[in-house]
């Protein structure tokens, strides 16, 4: 295991911000740390990188117990803060360069890796800019360079694309699978979970501070009960009929709202053909039919009662 | 090391606001504080006040001779006396001829028309000679051989000593001003001090955060970014003295060394008074900031940087705020140079300045030293 977190505690007076939390991450796999805001992970992150005091548990990375002091440890990993974490005096390249040089000693080596760090984020036209004046998305992926330069073998990105255009998170996105393909093992934490299902292959749902599932997402997925989502576009279907779609076997819910009907079905087959075919029947017109699988949304929702950004 | 101390100094080189503080906001001051009082001490530019005397028909008159006998400096007289009586002098005060005019010697009185800088020195003369007139007449009471065994010579030599320069020191009061001007811009440093220990504090910032995680030993950063404000900081200072010394004009003595090591003295303690409020003081930097501008800019007025007068108050009436007062201890030290013959004083000023300095570096040392934090 690259990372094994066994029954951290921390508590800060009365709240409970971890409570006995339990991770372990595999060497090479993007694990994605998905839960709410105020949920418990940047808590976790910063216990697992030794800035902060935990009441109980024990921290292993790359098999060593985890330790303030424990530079062996530290020179292999790369962090990427929540908010951006940069010089404002330094440029573009001389920021990339100064991080990567409280890594790694060799002059040239250090101008090599800063380099590659800048064209990996296509920040080659920004080299002399000042952090001021780049954009959001920019500034975002200068922090990401900051944080990987100096090649880790663990890569911990807190909530990177917070606050950043499609086009940049994207960017980020991409970024990271090919982090991940070069080798380098990525803890990544989100309450986004597209982002986590897009490339996470394993997943921990952490909410109030301890794991309630983790797995793949398809291990997630099949934890519940729903099997389908079927958004069917309609005009003229009365209160009755609704109600007769929810005596419907292997149907949990059915809701009516803004033309939309709305319904969430178990995991047996043709659910699909059998509300079309009770709508041809009654001859109620309808337009466009959407089905979806569930997201780490519902699987959230059907574990805690409440949705991922409450 | 060396990297890591020459880019911590380019970012405090390229940053605008610290650099307007730090760097041009002394000499500002001081500029204002040139045309304010350049007026005041200038001797070159002093011109013998005219007044008028009636000795209501004294034989003896020592004010006569003393008035007569008063300098400015070598050669410049203060007074230049018409003696007549009452009645002209009043009328030569009305048609503005004189400033003021005196009557009698044994009590005499003044008379004056406005107020202004001339009534000044012509009240504090008169001052100074009824304390001295009352003094004697106290001793000769008492010791009526006085006269015999000096009593006059004693009294003249320490009228030589008031108004003679000693060893080219110029007797100015006036140049506190500049001296505490000088200690406030060391002490100011203190705002840089806590720059340095919110950037590399996890607690503190995300850059903190940042470096915290990284393999490189805290206190070696920590004392390569100290070390490159210590730096930054001291060009502030070797900038402000070269123009007091070469546009203001300011007569610095023959103690430029002292006065060097004291400056960087006080630099040190202001670095390390703002690390050690950064690190055990639990509030936001603006907060952080604001009781440093307070210590700092409290500790330079008690020093007499706005109201030259505040020193001495302190000074007789709370000597203990005197002595915690770094601000007051660089002034202090750098008033001793130039004014005193022995160095006592200003050794103890010194001493006093280093012993602060040591307990703020050990206090900022054991905050910074700790590997990890309850909070962030």
């Amino acid at each position: 295991m690259i990372v094994k977190v066994d029954g951290l505690v921390k508590r800060y007076d009365k709240l409970v911000a971890l409570d006995y939390l339990d991770l372990e991450v595999a060497e090479g796999e993007i694990f994605g740390l998905l839960g709410p805001n105020g949920s418990g992970k940047t808590t976790a992150i910063n216990c697992i990188l030794s800035l902060l005091k935990y009441d109980k548990g024990s921290i292993e990375v790359f098999g060593k117990p985890m330790q303030p002091n424990a530079y062996d440890i530290k020179k292999d990993i790369g962090i990427i803060m929540q908010n951006v974490a940069v010089f404002d005096e330094l440029t573009v390249y001389e920021n990339v360069y100064y991080f990567c040089s409280l890594y790694v000693k060799d002059r040239n080596e250090i101008k090599k890796l800063t380099e590659e760090a800048i064209d990996f984020v296509s920040l080659q036209d920004y080299k002399k800019y000042y952090p001021k004046k780049l954009s959001g998305g920019l500034l975002r992926r200068l922090n990401i360079a900051c944080g990987i330069a100096h090649k880790p073998k663990l890569i911990i990105l807190d909530e990177p694309t917070v606050a950043v255009d499609p086009q940049s998170r994207n960017k980020i996105l991409e970024g990271i699978k090919k982090l991940n393909n070069e080798g380098a093992t990525i803890i990544y934490t989100s309450h986004y979970m597209e982002e986590i299902e897009q490339i996470c292959s394993n997943i921990a749902i952490i909410d109030k501070g301890k794991v309630i599932a983790k797995g793949t997402k398809e291990e997630l997925k099949s934890m519940i009960s729903i099997g389908e989502k079927i958004t069917i576009e309609t005009y003229t279907i009365t209160q009755e009929q609704v109600q007769e779609i929810k005596e419907m076997p292997n149907i949990f819910s059915v809701r009516y709202h803004d033309n939309l009907l709305t319904v969430k079905s178990g995991k047996k087959n043709n659910t699909l053909v059998h509300i079309l075919q009770f709508l041809s029947e009654r001859k109620i017109p309808f337009g466009r039919v959407i089905t979806e699988l569930p997201t780490l949304n519902d699987v959230f929702l059907e574990m805690t009662g409440k949705e991922l950004r409450d | 090391m060396l990297y890591l101390y020459v880019t911590r100094l380019k970012c405090l080189f390229r940053n605008k606001e610290g650099m307007f503080w730090c760097y041009l906001f002394p000499i500002l001051l001081a500029t204002c504080f040139f045309f304010a009082f350049n007026n005041l001490w200038g001797i070159d530019s002093f011109e013998t006040i005219p007044i008028a005397y009636d000795s209501e028909g004294a034989i003896i008159d020592p004010l006569k001779e003393a008035m007569e006998q008063a300098e400015m400096a070598e050669g410049v007289p203060i007074f230049a006396i018409t003696y007549t009586d009452k009645e002209s002098a009043s009328e030569l005060l009305e048609k503005e001829e004189i400033e003021a005019y005196i009557v009698g010697n044994t009590d005499p009185e003044l008379f004056i028309k406005q107020n202004g800088m001339n009534e000044t020195i012509i009240k504090s003369f008169l001052d100074n000679y009824n304390r001295i007139t009352k003094t004697i007449q106290n001793i000769l009471s008492k010791n009526p051989n006085a006269l015999e065994e000096g009593l006059m010579e004693d009294i003249l030599e320490q009228n030589v000593f008031v108004y003679e320069k000693e060893n080219g020191k110029k007797p100015d009061q006036l140049l506190i001003f500049f001296y505490s001007l000088l200690a406030f811009t060391c002490l100011f440093g203190a705002v840089w001090g806590l720059e340095e220990v919110v950037n590399i504090q996890a607690d503190q910032s995300t850059k903190g955060a940042r470096l915290n995680v990284s393999p490189i030993n805290k206190m070696k950063l920590f004392f390569c970014n100290m070390m490159a404000a210590f730096t930054a900081h001291c060009g502030s200072i070797v900038l402000l003295f070269v123009y007091l010394i070469y546009v203001i004009k300011i007569d610095f003595g023959n103690n430029l060394g002292y006065i060097i090591i004291t400056c960087l003295t006080g630099s040190l303690t202001g670095l390390a008074l703002g690390a050690t409020v950064a690190v055990w003081v639990k509030k936001r930097k603006e907060i952080k900031e604001g009781i440093l501008i307070f210590i700092v800019l409290g500790g330079a007025f008690l020093s007499g940087m706005m109201f030259v007068n505040m020193k001495y108050i302190i000074e007789t009436r709370i000597p203990f705020l005197a002595y915690i007062n770094p601000v007051n201890l660089v002034t202090d030290a750098l008033y001793s140079l130039n004014y005193y013959d022995t160095y006592d004083r200003f050794f103890l000023d010194f001493t006093m300045l280093c012993v602060m300095t040591i307990v703020f570096g050990v206090l900022s040392y054991i905050g910074i030293r700790r590997k990890n934090y309850a909070s962030i």
